[in-house]
C-alpha cells in the first residue's frame, strides 16, 4: 500500500483531469445544442486520418520544446512565463543566421542556426534571471514584460532586415533562407517505413531532436550530480541549502537553460515550413508550453505525451470546427480546464500521501 | 493639461486592477490572474452594456471578474494549489472563455458591436477656465469612482475590522486562526473582491475608451497592475501613486510618437519601466509575510 497506493494515485491524476475537462467541454457543447458524443466521435475519426496524424506530430514538435523549457524552470520554482518572448527572439536570431550565411554545408549551417536560436532565447532569459537573483524581482511579471518587449523589438529589427526586393507589397519578412538552412522532412523516411503520411506534411527532423532532447534532459536530471542537486533543491530548498547546495545558483542555471531551450521552439516552423521570418510568425506556443509542462508535472519525459495530447486536441479542434460546426474555442476551454483539474488533482493526491506519512510518523 | 488628462485616463484601469491585487495579496493570495479577470471584465462589460446600458456593463464586468476570481479562490484556498500555477491556468481559461462567448453571442470571434459608455460630466464652475478645460470637462464617472475606491480601500484596510483581519490572514494565518478568524473565508473575500475590481478595470476599457470589446485589449495591463501593487507597497494609497506613475509614463510615451524614436521602442517603455520598478531600482518593498503561501487548516503543507 505504501508504495503502490500513492503511485497509483499519481498515475490516475492526469486521467481524472482529462475526464473532468471532457465533462465540462460536453456541458458547453450541450449548451450550444450539439451532441457531445457525436462531436468527440467526429474528432476521433478526423484525427485517425493520415493527414491528421502528420499534423498532430507537427504541432507537437514545438510544444515538446516549449514544455521542456517551462518544465525545467518550474521544477526548481523558477516560473519562467517568458518562453513566449524567448522563442520569439530565438527564432529571429535564428533567421539572421539562416539568411545571413550563404554557401555553407547544410550540417554546419543548421548547427549555427540552432546555436543562434539558443543564444537568443538564453539572452532573453538572462535578463529576468539576473534581475531575480540580484534584485529579487519576481520573474512572473518581469518575463511577461519581456514578452511584450520582445514582440516590439523583433518587429523593429524585422523592419531593418526585411527583404526589400518584395517592393511595394506591404509584406514584411526576412529574405528567403537558402536550401542549406532547411530542415529535411521526415516524410520520405516514414513513407519508406510504410507509414502513409501525406507528402505535403511539413513534419521534419526537429521532432526527432525534440524527442531526443527530452530524453537527454530526463537522463541528465536523473543520473548526474547536478541533476541530483536540482532534485534536492526542488524538493526541499532549506534542506538542500543546509547540505551545501547553492539553490540560488541552481535556479539561475535552470533559468538560463530554460531560455536556451525556449529558443528552439520556433525552429521547426521556421526551418521546416516557412523558410523566412515574418510578422505572422506563430505566437502563443510559449503559453501552450506552460500547459504542457503542468500536465507533464514538470517531468521531461512526461512532456512528450502531454505535447502529443495538445497536438491531438489542436488538430481535433480544426476538425470539429470544419465538420461539426462547433467553435474550436471549446477545445481551448477544454485545455484550460484540464490544466486546472490536473493541478488540483495532483495537489489532492500529494496531500493524501503526506497525510498518510504524517499518520505513520505519529 | 492634455497630458495630465491623458495620464489620468491611462491611470484608471491600472489603479482599479491594482486595488484588486492589493486586496488579494493582503489576504495572502497572489493573483497573477488579474489579467484574465480584466479580460473577463471586458467581455462582460460589452455584453451588459449591449443588453442594458453602461451601468449593467459595469455590473456584469464586476460579476464576471468576481466569478473567475471565485474559481481562483476555490483552487488556491480550498485546494491549496500553487497560486502562480493556478493564475497561469486561469489566464488561459479567461482568454478561451471570452473568445468562445464572443463567437456565441456576437457572432464574430474578436470584437463586440459598439456600446455606449457613461455620460461624461464637467466640474461646475471650473469648466469655464479655458486652461483647465481638458482636466475638468468630459470626465468619465469612472475617474472619481476609482479615486474614491482607492481612498475607501485604504481606510478599509487600515481602520476597519475587515481590513485588520484580512491583513492578519496575509501576515500570519496560523496566529489569525488561533484568534478565531476564519482564514479561508477571509482569503475568499480578498480574492473575490480583487476579481470584481479587475473586472471593473476591464469595464473601463470597454465603456470609456474603446466603446466595444476587442480581443486582447487588456495588453498586459493586469500584469502592470501587479507591479503597481508591489511598487505601492501593498497599500491602496500606494497603488494609487504607482498607477498614476505608470499612467503618466504611458501618456508621455504616447506623446513622443511623433519624434524620431521608433514607435516600437516607445511602446515598450511601460514594460521596461515596470521591470525597473520590480527590480527595486526605484524603491524596495516588503510583501505581506504569508503572501503566496497556501494555508492548510490541518497543518499538512
Amino acid at each position: 500500500m505504501r508504495a503502490g497506493g500513492p503511485l497509483l494515485a499519481q498515475a490516475a491524476a492526469p486521467i481524472v483531469a482529462v475526464l473532468a475537462g471532457g465533462l465540462i467541454a460536453s456541458a458547453i457543447i450541450l449548451a450550444i445544442h450539439e451532441n457531445p458524443l457525436r462531436v468527440f466521435a467526429l474528432m476521433a475519426a478526423f484525427n485517425m486520418q493520415p493527414g491528421s496524424v502528420a499534423s498532430i506530430l507537427t504541432s507537437a514538435t514545438p510544444l515538446i520544446f516549449a514544455g521542456l523549457a517551462t518544465a525545467i524552470g518550474f521544477r526548481v520554482n523558477v516560473f519562467n512565463i517568458g518562453v513566449e518572448g524567448q522563442y520569439y527572439v530565438g527564432a529571429f536570431a535564428a533567421s539572421l543566421a539562416a539568411f545571413g550565411l550563404r554557401g555553407v554545408p547544410p550540417a554546419l549551417h543548421l548547427t549555427v542556426i540552432v546555436a543562434a536560436a539558443m543564444l537568443g532565447g538564453l539572452l532573453w532569459g538572462w535578463v529576468p534571471a539576473v534581475l531575480r537573483r540580484r534584485r529579487g524581482a519576481h520573474e512572473v511579471i518581469t518575463t511577461i514584460m519581456m514578452n511584450y518587449i520582445a514582440f516590439n523589438i523583433v518587429l523593429y529589427l524585422l523592419g531593418l532586415v526585411r527583404d526589400r526586393h518584395l517592393g511595394s507589397t506591404a509584406r514584411i519578412r526576412t529574405p528567403l533562407f537558402p536550401p542549406s538552412a532547411q530542415m529535411p522532412r521526415l516524410t520520405p523516411l516514414l513513407n519508406a517505413l510504410g507509414a502513409p503520411l501525406p507528402s505535403y506534411s511539413t513534419l521534419n527532423w526537429f521532432l526527432v531532436i525534440a524527442l531526443a532532447l527530452a530524453m537527454v534532459v530526463w537522463f541528465w536530471l536523473r543520473r548526474s550530480r547536478f541533476g541530483y542537486e536540482v532534485r534536492a533543491a526542488a524538493l526541499n530548498p532549506p534542506a538542500a541549502e543546509a547540505a551545501g547546495i547553492n539553490v540560488a545558483q541552481i535556479q539561475f542555471v535552470m533559468f538560463l537553460l530554460s531560455g536556451a531551450i525556449a529558443g528552439l521552439v520556433g525552429l521547426s516552423d521556421l526551418l521546416g515550413r516557412t523558410g523566412y521570418f515574418d510578422i505572422d510568425f506563430p505566437k502563443g506556443l510559449g503559453f501552450l508550453g506552460i500547459s504542457v509542462a503542468l500536465l507533464a508535472r514538470n517531468d521531461p519525459l512526461g512532456v512528450i505525451p502531454a505535447a502529443l495530447l495538445f497536438g491531438y486536441l489542436d488538430r481535433g479542434a480544426e476538425g470539429i470546427q470544419a465538420f461539426g460546426s462547433v467553435p474550436r474555442e471549446v477545445i481551448t476551454i477544454l485545455e484550460a480546464v484540464i490544466i486546472l483539474a490536473i493541478v488540483v488533482s495532483y495537489e489532492i493526491m500529494g496531500r493524501y500521501v503526506r497525510v498518510l506519512r504524517k499518520q505513520e510518523a505519529a | 493639461m492634455p497630458l495630465a488628462a491623458s495620464a489620468i485616463r491611462l491611470t484608471v484601469p491600472i489603479l482599479l486592477a491594482a486595488l484588486g491585487g492589493v486586496f488579494s495579496e493582503r489576504g495572502g493570495v497572489v493573483n497573477i490572474a488579474l489579467e484574465g479577470m480584466m479580460i473577463t471584465g471586458t467581455f462582460f462589460a460589452a455584453l451588459g452594456a449591449h443588453l442594458h446600458g453602461p451601468l449593467a456593463g459595469a455590473l456584469y464586468a464586476a460579476l464576471g471578474g468576481a466569478g473567475l476570481a471565485l474559481v481562483h479562490a476555490v483552487v488556491t484556498v480550498t485546494f491549496g494549489v500553487d497560486q502562480i500555477v493556478a493564475g497561469v491556468a486561469l489566464n488561459l481559461l479567461a482568454a478561451g472563455v471570452s473568445r468562445f462567448l464572443t463567437i456565441q453571442i456576437f457572432g464574430v470571434a474578436t470584437q463586440s458591436p459598439g456600446v455606449s459608455g457613461f455620460a461624461p460630466f464637467s466640474v461646475p464652475g471650473l469648466d469655464r477656465v479655458q486652461a483647465l478645460a481638458p482636466l475638468v470637462t468630459g470626465i468619465s464617472p469612472f475617474v472619481p469612482a476609482a479615486l474614491l475606491l482607492a481612498l475607501l480601500g485604504q481606510w478599509t484596510l487600515r481602520r476597519t475590522v475587515f481590513g485588520l483581519r484580512l491583513r492578519a490572514v496575509g501576515e500570519n494565518p496560523r496566529a489569525a486562526e488561533t484568534l478565531g478568524i476564519n482564514v479561508y473565508r477571509m482569503r475568499y473575500a480578498g480574492v473575490v473582491l480583487s476579481g470584481a475590481l479587475a473586472g471593473l478595470a476591464g469595464a473601463y476599457l470597454v465603456l470609456e475608451q474603446a466603446h466595444s470589446y476587442l480581443e486582447g485589449m487588456t495588453q498586459g495591463l493586469g500584469f502592470i497592475a501587479l507591479a503597481a501593487v508591489i511598487f505601492g507597497n501593498w497599500w491602496p494609497a500606494g497603488a494609487l501613486g504607482a498607477a498614476a506613475l505608470f499612467g503618466l509614463f504611458e501618456a508621455v510615451s504616447l506623446r513622443i510618437v511623433t519624434s524620431s524614436v521608433p514607435y516600437q521602442f516607445i511602446q515598450s517603455l511601460p514594460y521596461v519601466v515596470t521591470i525597473l520598478v520590480l527590480a527595486g531600482f526605484v524603491r524596495r518593498a516588503t510583501p505581506p509575510a504569508a503572501d503566496g503561501i497556501p494555508y492548510r487548516k490541518d497543518g499538512v503543507e
